[in-house]
This record gives structure tokens, sequence and C-alpha cells, in this order.
């Protein structure tokens, strides 16, 4: 039996080390890697399945090509075959267009590791194309931290374990960030309070000290209204005087914030306002988390800087072990990021690529004229699953001449495209992995060989560009001669090897490494902001009665897992939690078959009455194949911005399926 | 006997993660319908992991007429199963859904306690995986908490087996909920 070290490229918080048991080049067996500092030698359920992930019946084997598209008629070729194909297309539009604009890509988080950036630096070596550009799932909270602190920073979540007061807004770790857990359970140990404000009731709500369930969206309201009762319990010399923008702060909190509109805005009763003011008060250092949640909708920006300005009232920017916002850092920004970051190629008359915003992906590209983009490659994602305006999806797919999918699984968008290149699990492949939560850098060995004919995403990237330059010398300059090795290499430069602590990847062999320097906030950089528009007054209109919660499933990540029996061994269900106030009025019971409709399309779900759910509020966790994300059509505030995809901006109308 | 060996399992920590679960499945294979350890939700505030409690008076192994099972020094209670016929007595007695039947096989498996693991010193997979240290072992010769219970809202009646288990409850929380 020989082991490997494989890190979980999921985009998950956990970013775990993996130690893979490999016999006769067979994974038999994962567990968790000891000496990874976050993870701590364990893996979720999802983790500890991955054999399962690896050898699955549904698992891709070869390339396949159907026609005609979405029709399953599905032919197996050989890579040969369609290296040429989608070499022979691209090389088409390029003549007919005179560029490659009308080439792009969808590709998002299905496997973070930095070498599937790849993808990218395939296309940035083909020269100017439609690009996306942004981050649908945190781009807004990035910005909303960015706005406060001057910088993407997050602190050491191992040291939440010092805090005395945690405060979690939004965000759900029991299910999306388990290993976390036992830093917020040693706090507690130590004295410390853990509060949960959500509108969900969540597992991670059940297991805090004190829960406060709030409207949805509402997070700012509720932090304005702790911050104005926390103003009022200090003493002037308390003020937090010497920070910016404190006096237009302080006077918002004192003219502008109604106490009574406060109450009303989030359905939170004053005297528990006042409780979380008293905490924030008498507990230092205090931990606040800004959850992913908070920033799924059109306030989301504004909730993020007002949780940033209350943990600065209460004295808790300053590095502290425990105290300070978590959200997600931007470590991976330290790196080169060779592949992403690839030059792109020289064209004669293009300056560069056209950028569309990845949160409007479908809509905006199907704006673009001269050229309209007619090729789409789709890579760690299926935006059929779990992407919004499915509409537009479906139309830009009919005007595309050519759409490939990269993937393991046959997902609802690789059934909807021409060629399907099957790719590597990344137990099959070599990477560098640096999370988005915890400090830690880990190398990804190839521990076993690829499942059948599975590739890497930068493996198609080498094979493709060089047959392109075959057929068209010159077409790309990707470097297609470099190993994975080689471009691990590349990222560790001598910066990094200092940031980390080692002097080559070798020494990631020996285990993960932890960051020597951790990003900081520091006062002086820091601005507090009150909202550009404040008018608690207004009500937001909602075209249909019930807000659309979708988060996501425990034994998923999107549609992935979704296929592997020990966590489902039941067929999967599309299942819609509803208050027992709409069950009543809707005549709806536990487990019937209802539809759940807006402008948008109809879902078929299966009931389910959560007697904590909010009574305007519909709750279907995220699945694979008959997704809700079919109801999410939302709308950005500027294109141009890198903000994330309003998913909770969406609302919905419910009844019983006929027959009931 | 020497020892008994048990599961300390607090329902204050368990999150229902699930990952004891699959961790078990992981090490010890088991497909399709068989589960050596399951977690559900057994009451309004607690999520139950649970396996084969390797109970002081095992029914399983009272009941099975071929005398299938047996009781290590150690307390762990295990299943020889080239000797189970199928008959699934031991599946109706235990009150805790520990033995499993294996409709490919024919016959019943459960939770050995990862003895395999133990006697290398290794701690069983189930609980080596839970993040929140919710599932744990112990002696319960010696064991001695007075804060720990022997049962807890949602667990079937343990004057049957004594199962070798020992919980810690929930905690009372404060929580306020939106009036609508
Ligand atoms: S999905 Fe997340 S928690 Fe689970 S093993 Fe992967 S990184 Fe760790
Ligand atoms: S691993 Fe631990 S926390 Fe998770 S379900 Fe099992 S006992 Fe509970
Ligand atoms: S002790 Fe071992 S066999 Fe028993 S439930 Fe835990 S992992 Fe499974």
């Amino acid at each position: 039996m020989e082991t490997f070290r494989n890190v979980c490229p999921r985009n998950c918080y956990g970013t775990c080390g993996i130690i893979s048991h490999v016999e006769n080049g067979m994974l038999t067996k994962v567990t968790g890697d000891p000496k990874h500092g976050f993870s701590r030698g364990r893996l979720c359920a999802k983790g500890y399945a991955y054999t399962q992930f690896v050898y699955n019946s549904y698992r891709l084997k070869y390339p396949i090509i159907q026609s005609p598209r979405g029709s399953g008629n599905w032919k197996r070729i050989s890579w040969d075959d369609a290296y040429n194909i989608i070499a022979e297309k691209i090389l088409e539009l390029n003549d007919r267009y005179g560029s490659n604009l009308a080439l792009s890509y969808s590709k998002f988080s299905g496997n973070i590791g930095l070498l599937h950036f790849a993808t990218e630096g395939m296309f940035n070596s083909f020269g100017p194309h439609t690009k996306p550009f942004g981050n649908l799932c945190m781009g807004t909270g990035e910005m909303a931290i960015k706005t406060s602190f001057g910088k993407m920073a997050s602190p050491v979540p191992e040291d939440m374990a010092e805090a005395k007061l945690i405060v979690i807004w939004g965000a759900n770790p029991a299910v999306t960030n388990i290993h976390q857990m036992k830093f917020i359970y040693a706090a507690r140990k130590k004295g410390a309070k853990i509060v949960v404000i959500d509108p969900v009731f969540t597992e991670t709500a059940l297991k805090a000290d004190l829960y406060i369930q709030i409207k949805p969206g509402s997070d700012a309201y509720l932090s304005f209204g702790i911050a104005k009762l926390l103003l009022e319990k200090k003493t002037p010399e308390h003020h937090p005087e010497h920070l910016n923008g404190w006096e237009e702060y302080k006077n918002f909190l004192q003219n502008n914030v109604d106490m009574d509109q406060i109450c009303q805005k989030t359905g939170v009763k004053y005297e528990y306002i006042e409780k979380l003011a008293e905490l924030y008060h008498n507990c230092k250092p205090a931990a606040t988390w800004s959850g992913f949640g908070i920033q799924r909708n059109k306030y989301g920006g504004e909730s993020v800087e007002a949780l940033n300005s209350l943990a600065a009232l209460s004295g808790n920017i300053n590095v502290v072990k425990g105290g300070g916002v978590y959200f997600a850092h931007g470590d991976i920004y330290d790196f080169p990021l060779n592949l992403a970051n690839f030059p792109e190629k020289k064209h004669p008359s293009i300056s560069q690529s056209r950028l569309i915003n990845i949160s409007n992906f479908a809509a905006a590209i199907r704006e673009l004229k001269e050229p309209p983009v007619k090729f789409l490659w789709i890579a760690s994602r299926s935006p059929l699953s779990q992407d919004q305006n499915f509409k537009a999806w479906e139309e830009l797919f009919q005007e595309m001449e050519l759409i490939v999918t990269v993937d393991l699984y046959m997902t609802n968008a690789a059934k909807m495209s021409d060629i399907i290149l099957p790719a590597a699990s990344h137990f099959e492949e070599e990477d560098l992995n640096v999370g988005y939560w915890h400090h830690w850098l880990a190398i990804n060995e190839k521990a076993i060989p690829p499942y059948f004919e599975a590739k890497s995403d930068l493996q198609i990237a080498r094979e493709l560009t060089k047959r392109l330059n075959e057929l068209s010398p010159g077409f790309s300059d990707f470097p297609y001669d470099l190993e994975p090795i080689d471009w691990i290499k590349k990222e560790l430069t001598p910066e990094i090897k200092k940031i980390y602590g080692i002097s080559s990847y070798k020494d990631l062999l020996d285990g993960p490494r932890h960051r020597k320097q951790i990003e900081t906030v520091c006062e002086e950089a820091f601005s507090f902001h009150i909202p550009k528009k404040w008018n608690p007054d207004a009500q937001d209109k909602k075209p249909y009665p019930y807000r659309l919660l979708s988060p996501q499933s425990l034994l998923k990540i999107h549609s992935q897992f979704s296929n592997i029996s020990w966590l489902h061994p039941e067929l999967e269900e599309t299942v819609a939690e509803i208050s027992k106030k709409t069950a009543e009025e809707k005549d709806i019971k536990d487990g019937m078959k209802v539809r759940i409709f807006n402008g948008h399309g109809t879902v078929t779900a299966t009931a389910k009455i959560n007697a904590f759910l909010p009574e305007d509020v519909i709750l279907v966790r995220q699945t694979a194949k008959n997704t809700i994300n079919r109801l999410i059509t939302t709308r950005l505030h500027d294109e141009n911005n890198p903000e994330s995809t309003y998913f909770y901006d969406s609302f919905v109308d419910i009844s019983k399926k006929e027959g009931h | 006997m020497i020892k008994q060996m048990g599961f300390i399992f607090n329902a204050d920590a368990c999150i229902g993660c699930m990952a004891c679960e699959v961790a078990c499945r992981n090490e010890n294979k088991t497909f399709a319908n068989v589960k050596w350890r399951r977690v559900t939700k057994i009451s309004q505030d607690s999520f139950l992991s649970n396996s084969c409690n390797h109970c002081s008076s095992p029914e399983c192994f009272r009941v099975c007429p071929e005398s299938a099972f047996t009781k290590r020094y150690d307390g762990i209670v295990l299943i020889d199963s080239s000797l189970c016929n199928g008959c699934k007595l031991c599946v109706q007695a235990c009150p805790y859904d520990a033995p499993q039947f294996d409709y490919e096989t024919n016959k019943v498996t459960k939770c050995q306690m990862c003895y395999p693991r133990q006697d290398q010193g290794l701690l069983p997979a189930c609980v080596e995986a839970c993040s929140t240290a919710a599932l744990g072992l112990t002696d319960l010769e010696v064991f001695m908490d007075p804060k720990a219970v022997p049962a807890i809202e949602g667990f079937p009646d343990i004057r049957i087996t004594q199962p070798s288990i020992a919980f810690y409850p929930v905690r009372k929380k404060e929580r306020y909920f939106l009036e609508n």
C-alpha cells in the first residue's frame, strides 16, 4: 500500500488535506491529513466518499459527441478526433471573424486548484477572446471588505477559538464549514458566547447559545440598530474618533437610525437588539463572521460594510486573536497565477479581450455583436444546475456553433453540449492548492492513473493548443511542453516561498504549510461607511409572495457528489421547505408534490413543513438535476463591477400539484 | 471482563454532519443498504450518531440460533457472518438496528468497533472522523463523569440490553423567532 498527499479542491471553506491510500494503482481509502492544521486529519462526509466519486458507474470515461445537441444520442470518439473537431471550429471562426472574439468560456469553482487556471491560460494563448470576469459567489462581499479595509483580508480561522463572542451572520458552518465548528466549540469551552443571526433556523443556529431570527436581507439594518445602542453605552472617551469617517457614522447612527424602524425592518424585537449590543459591548475579542448568505441580495454589499463598521465601533478590528471580521481572504492573489495571468497573445488590431461579467454571463454574452460568440467551452461548472437566468442560457446554447464541456459527470450543462471531454479527478493529476478561508498551502500529488481516458484541464490545454499549432502554426503560444510540476514550481516564487517558509515544492510533500505572515487589516486603512441611500420606509416590491432561499445541501456542493450512493442512496428529490402558515393557506401537507413557480418557469418539488421558517420564505436546497435555479433571474447594480449574483433576490409562488 | 469499550456521544456538540457514517463506509467498505453507523435527527434539538452499542447484555447474542455472536475481552460484540443463516432474529431483537441484513449475501453484518484498528492502537474510523469530538471512545469500566447521562430523549430503551454508550445531553439555548 502506498500513500499520497492530496487536497480537496472543492469550492468549500475546508480545502482539506487528504491522505490517499493506493493499492495496485487503485484508490482504496481516503483519510484526513493529520498535518493539515485546519482540517486536522479529518474530512467531511463528502470527502470520505471520494473512492465512490472516483470509481463510479456514472463517471465519464471517454470523449463523446452527440448529434443533434440534447438528443442524448452520444457516440464515443477518440481524443484525436475530439481535438480535431474543436480545433477546426476554432480556426474556422478565427477565419470568419478575423479574431477569436467569437470564443468564450464559462468556468468557475468546480476545482479551485491553481493548475485548473489552465483553461484561462489556454484562451489567453489564443489572443483576445470573450472573457468572463468577476466572482459570482462572493464578489459583492469582496468589494465591501475592500471598501471598508482597503484590502481583502480575513483572520486565521483557528484563532476564532480565542474569541469571547462569536457572531455568525448568514453562515451555516455546521453544514458548509464543519471543520470550523471545533474552533467555535473551543471558544465556547473557554467561556465564549456563540450567536447566530439568520432568517433560517440552521444546523448552526441549533448549536448556538443565542439564535436570533431576522428577516432576509435586513442584516445592515440590524447592525445599525446594534451600533446605535452600543454607541449609547460608550462614554465619549471610548469613541473610535481616530477612525476615518467616524463623525459621519456617528451622526448617521444618532440622527438617521430609528429603533422602531429597525425593529420593523428586521423583525427583531428591541430587547434582543439590546442584548446583542450588550454582548458586543462586554465581550472582547469578538469575532464577526459575515457569511456569504448576507451578500446574496442587493443590499448585500451594504450589509457586509455595516458589519465591518460594527466590528470597528466595538473595537474589534485590531489584530487581536479572536477578533476581527471573517469573510474570506485573498491569499491566492499573492501567487503569480501564471496560468490565469498567462499573457494574452497580441492581435494586430484588437488590444484586448472583450470582458463580460460572470455574474450575468449568459444574458451579457447574448448582447454581443460583431462578432457574436459562437463557441463555448464549459469547465469546472454546470451553469444549468447552479447559475441563474436559464432562459438566457438556453437561448445562448442555441446560438452556439460548438459547445464543449469538460466534466467528470453528465451534468445538466454537459447534456446540452456537443462534445464532452472526461475530466480527471484531483487524485489523477498534480496541483497546488490555497483556500479562501484558512491560510494553508498544500500540494496535490498524482496518486492514481487517470480513470479510463480522463485528462486534467491542464493536459487538455496542452494537447489542444499543440493540435491548433499543428493545423495553424503560431495560433497559440501556450507552452505545451511544460509539465504540471513546472507550473507548480513557477507558482513558488522566492516571495511565495518566503511567505510560506518553504525552500521548494518538496517541502510540501511532507505536509501543508501555514503562511508565516498573515495579511491583516489595520485601523489606519479602515473607514466607516454609511449607506448611499437610506430609506428604511421603502418597501421592496415583491412580484411573487415568497422569497426563495436556495442554500447548499449537506451532502453536495451544487451538483457535485449527487451520484454517490454512500451519500445519496435514494434518487435525488427537490424539497421545498415551507412555513406552517403557507402550508395551511395553500392546503399543502408534508410530502405532497407542489409546483413552485414565477415568471421564469415552474419547478416541481416535494413539500416539507418547516415550523421555524419565516412565513414569506420558501427554502429549496441545491440539487443537481431538477434545480430550483430555474426560477432565479437577478439583476446586478452595475455590470462593470465584479458583483456576485443576488441569488436570494428571487420571489416565487407555490401551489399543490394537480391530482392532490 | 476486564474492559468494556464503549462510545461517548455528546448530543450538544453533534452537528449531524454524517462524517462518521461515511467514514465507517470508507473504512469498512459496506455498500448499499448496509449501514453500520447511522446519523439521524432524533428530536427537535438533537442528532444521534448510532451504531452497535456492544451491549452488556446483547440481545443479538442471546437470540441467535447459530451462536454467531461473541463478546471479546474488551467488551466488543462480534458476529461471525459465516455462521449466520439469515434468519434475522438479531435484526428484530436489537433495539438499535445495529445488525444489518445484507441482501446480497443474505447474511447479517454489523459494527465491529473497528477492532482491527483498535488492536493497532488506532481509534475507530468514525471516532477519528468526528471533527467536533461529539463521538468518542472510552472504557466504560473506568469512565466516570457526573455530567454524563445514560440516555437522551429519542434514544431507544436502554434497560433491555444495557448499551455501552454514555451521553452528554443538549444544553439549554436561547432562541428568538420572528413573530411574523
Ligand atoms: S468538501 Fe470541504 S470539508 Fe469536505 S473534504 Fe472537501 S474541502 Fe474538506
Ligand atoms: S461526525 Fe460527529 S458531529 Fe458529525 S454526525 Fe457524526 S457524531 Fe455528529
Ligand atoms: S466503530 Fe468502526 S465499524 Fe463501528 S461504526 Fe465506527 S467506524 Fe463503523
